[in-house]
């Protein structure tokens, strides 16, 4: 009985293991292009933390413009990069667009 | 049955060892994603391999299998149904077979969520593979639970340890090791993305994450030990500074230093190096505590199991240590800062202080705790430090701490203007120095005694925090009540919805100065002993006792003596407390049950310390200890606040303002 309860267990967990009929689902890599929006949702947020700062009387108004101004740069530059690769995505040919991650 | 678990911990060797290895090769050649795959399933078989040794074990112990060496030591006939559940993690096979288990139970999580970012899950599906490699080496050469009782099979075991015979052993453990196991989670997403270079931001946030829930868990299982060891020691204290407390304070130290400086990295890419060192010490510290619970290395009174398994834990502890320094050397450019630190007056500093004041605190602890053993490799002799070195150095450090949770969150980032500091921390101030005028007008005086005036000074800092906390949501819920015209109240509600993570952040801080409060009124604790016949009557504080009679009870696992005393205040019979102590039978041991009646102004706490070998009268030890509900309130407090700050923002993200697009590429993190 205890013979075959164990071979019962790892018959299942070796079906379980090595059992992969057809094509294997597999998620995408992440692109630069995923990478740079995760940034950007950073940035946005840092941004939105930052205006309600300034509202709440946390920051005076110097501070608050020349924070504001550098991560606005950060922001625009990310969307830059995003779109740059996306025109890039875009502009190939499907087949090659297949094998390319951005 | 005790072949099936050994079959089982077997398996699940086979399967986490081949986890390991075909991850690893996976993630070393590109195009091997059947095998990566194989590697995560082996990964998830591997945890109904070790459940299934774990359903193996409880049942053993449910119908008092002696045959198991374990279940005999750890069990016995009589043994309640939720005392026999708890011998899983009673002794030191157990636990470590429970240690893997909780490891198994976090990695399949984890790899059941892959598609997140399956190349990050990969990698740290592959170090969990390998902690539990290690694990489950212990269990199957080392500590193995189902070995076999030699000879002739006893009716019935030795029985739990009296100690553990108490209903919160049944959720301490597990709370414990919740929090300790779950530190492997962090560890691996830090080391997996420091391994792969990983040129986002996702990874931080997901260990951020976890490194919350599981500080949350371990939050948990050090108070439901501190509240054990209050109502089973019967010394009338809940923290004694034992080497066993202190290995779970100091993951939780520097887990609560990460969680904070964790912020840096998100808000303004610093102190990346930091943070990784930090996750890496927290993992080191929590297999630390582990080795120091289960080695013997230091004596405790929560040592319940001792071995000589601490080689293993050595070398583990060094080839972890080995890993991680060398990933570190490796890949240390991945971590460059993006930022420097620019004014002494910001958010960053702040965390920065706050920083060095954990891990000054944490290293403090470990020195203390691990005194003894140096001292007896340099000189020779054993040498213990006591409480008093532990509170010379972290009440101070825990007064720092608290100064700056008042002063944090009125600081912005990068910098501050003086003006707009003092123009947040003027009304706190106030009211925090008002409490001072008003404890000294109340007759506290702090130039007494030291401990008075630490706890005076505990107060008024606390009384500082909530303010700023208080002022914090004032602040925020008028800025959204000015757009929504919703009363103040709501608007806080609605503010606390929009960023959980910061005001969940603010209300665990609420919940430490409740705990703090809790803390300082151990400097007014009083104790008086005294024997107790018939009709006899002790005061204290007001309170006087008078013993009203001596009772017995016989009960399948223990025979119970108590005393039942009769308790009056301002000439008016308030209450009847009945202090008790136990005979094990099956352990032939003694164990006290205190008796308390615990109000917000102080704890009555009742011993029956037994009778008194030369006059055979009974001794009663009566505690008067202010504030202590406060400490269990403020747990609480801080368990909902982690609950709020690990609830996703309700409100999305959203663009505050139009940004000028120009053409400039960005590291992204990288």
């Amino acid at each position: 009985m205890i013979l075959f309860i164990c071979a019962l267990f790892t018959v299942a967990v070796l079906f379980y293991v090595f059992y992969m009929p057809g094509e294997l689902l597999i998620a995408p890599e992440k692109t630069r292009v995923a990478y740079l929006r995760e940034r950007k949702d950073v940035v946005y947020e840092n941004l939105r933390d930052l205006n309600f700062e300034y509202k709440a009387g946390k920051l005076p108004e110097v501070d608050y413009q020349s924070m504001k101004a550098s991560l606005e740069e950060e922001a625009a530059s990310v969307l830059a990069e995003i779109s740059r690769l996306e025109r890039i995505t875009a502009s190939s040919p499907p087949a090659e667009r297949k094998g390319m991650r951005v | 049955m005790p072949q099936i678990g050994s079959y089982a911990l077997l398996l699940a060797l086979a399967l986490s060892g081949y986890s390991f290895v075909a991850g690893l090769i996976a993630l070393l050649h590109d195009g091997s994603e059947r095998l990566g795959e194989t590697a995560r399933r082996a990964g998830i078989a591997t945890f109904a391999a070790v459940v299934l040794a774990a359903v193996v074990l409880v049942t053993a112990a449910f119908s008092d299998d002696f045959s198991i060496a374990y279940i005999f030591h750890h069990s016995n006939r009589d043994l309640p149904a939720p005392y026999k559940f708890a011998t899983l993690w009673s002794g030191q096979e157990g636990s470590l077979l429970f240690w893997s288990l909780l490891l198994a139970s976090y990695g399949l999580v984890l790899r059941l969520r892959h598609k997140t970012d399956s190349r990050l899950f990969a990698h740290a599906s592959v170090i969990i593979a390998a902690v539990q490699v290690f694990f489950l080496l212990l269990l199957n050469f080392a500590a193995h639970p189902f070995a076999i009782m030699q000879g002739s099979l006893p009716s019935d075991g030795n029985g739990l340890n009296p100690l553990l015979q108490y209903p919160e052993m049944v959720i301490h453990p597990p709370m414990l090791y919740l929090g300790y196991v779950g530190f492997t989670v962090p560890f691996a997403f830090a080391l997996g993305a420091l391994i792969m270079r990983y040129p986002g931001e996702k990874w931080i946030h997901i260990t951020r994450r976890w490194t919350m829930v599981t500080w949350g868990f371990l939050t948990c299982g050090v108070f439901l030990g501190a509240h054990w060891a209050y109502s089973v020691l019967g010394w009338g204290g809940y923290w004694g500074w034992d080497p066993v407390e202190n290995a779970s304070l100091m993951p939780w130290l520097t887990g609560t230093a990460f969680l904070h400086s964790v912020m840096m990295q998100e808000k303004r890419g610093m102190l990346k190096v930091w943070n990784m060192w930090l996750i890496f010490a927290t993992f080191l510290l929590s297999i630390f505590g582990t080795f120091l619970t289960r080695s013997g290395v230091v004596s405790s009174v929560h040592a319940f199991a001792q071995s000589s398994i601490g080689d293993w834990f050595v070398a583990f502890l060094a080839l972890t240590f080995v890993v991680c320094l060398v990933s570190f050397i490796k890949n240390r450019s991945h971590l460059s800062s993006e930022h420097k630190l620019e004014s002494l007056v910001s958010r960053e500093s702040s965390f920065l202080f706050n920083n060095l004041l954990l891990l000054v605190a944490c290293f403090t602890v470990l020195w203390g705790t691990l005194f003894p053993v140096l001292s007896e490799w340099v000189q020779g002799t054993k040498v213990t430090v006591g409480a008093p070195f532990f509170n010379r150095v972290n009440v101070p450090v825990a007064l720092l701490l608290l100064l700056l949770t008042a002063v944090g969150p009125l600081l912005a980032w990068r910098k501050t203007s003086l003006e707009s500091l003092k123009r947040n921390f003027l009304w706190p101030a106030i009211g925090s120095l008002a409490t001072v005028v008003l404890l000294i007008a109340l007759g506290l005086r702090p130039w007494k005694d030291s401990s008075y005036l630490y706890s005076l000074m505990t107060i008024a800092l606390s009384v500082l925090v909530a303010l700023t906390v208080i002022s914090e949501f004032i602040r925020g819920g008028r800025v959204i009540s000015r757009h929504t015209r919703q009363n103040l109240f709501a608007s806080m509600v609605h503010l606390a919805h929009r960023n959980t993570r910061r005001y969940g952040g603010y209300i665990v801080h609420f919940g430490v100065i409740v705990i703090m409060i809790g803390f300082a009124g151990a400097a007014f604790n009083q104790d008086k002993e005294q024997e107790m016949g018939y009709g006899d009557r002790m005061a204290l504080g007001g309170y006087t006792l008078v013993c009203r009679s001596y009772t017995q009870e016989y009960k399948p696992n223990y025979a119970s003596e108590w005393a039942i005393i009769d308790v009056f205040k301002g000439g008016r019979q308030i209450d009847t407390l009945y202090p008790e102590r136990r005979f094990y039978n099956a352990s032939q041991q003694t164990s006290t049950i205190v008796a308390n009646r615990s109000t917000f102004k102080e704890d009555l706490y009742l011993v029956y310390e037994g009778l008194n070998q030369e006059t055979g009268r009974p001794i009663i030890k009566v505690h008067l200890n202010p504030l202590v509900m406060w400490i269990w309130v403020g747990v609480w407090i801080m368990i909902c606040g982690t609950v709020i700050a690990l609830i996703p923002n309700a409100v999305p993200v959203r663009v505050p303002a139009p940004v000028r697009v120009q053409a400039a590429p960005v590291g992204a993190g990288d």
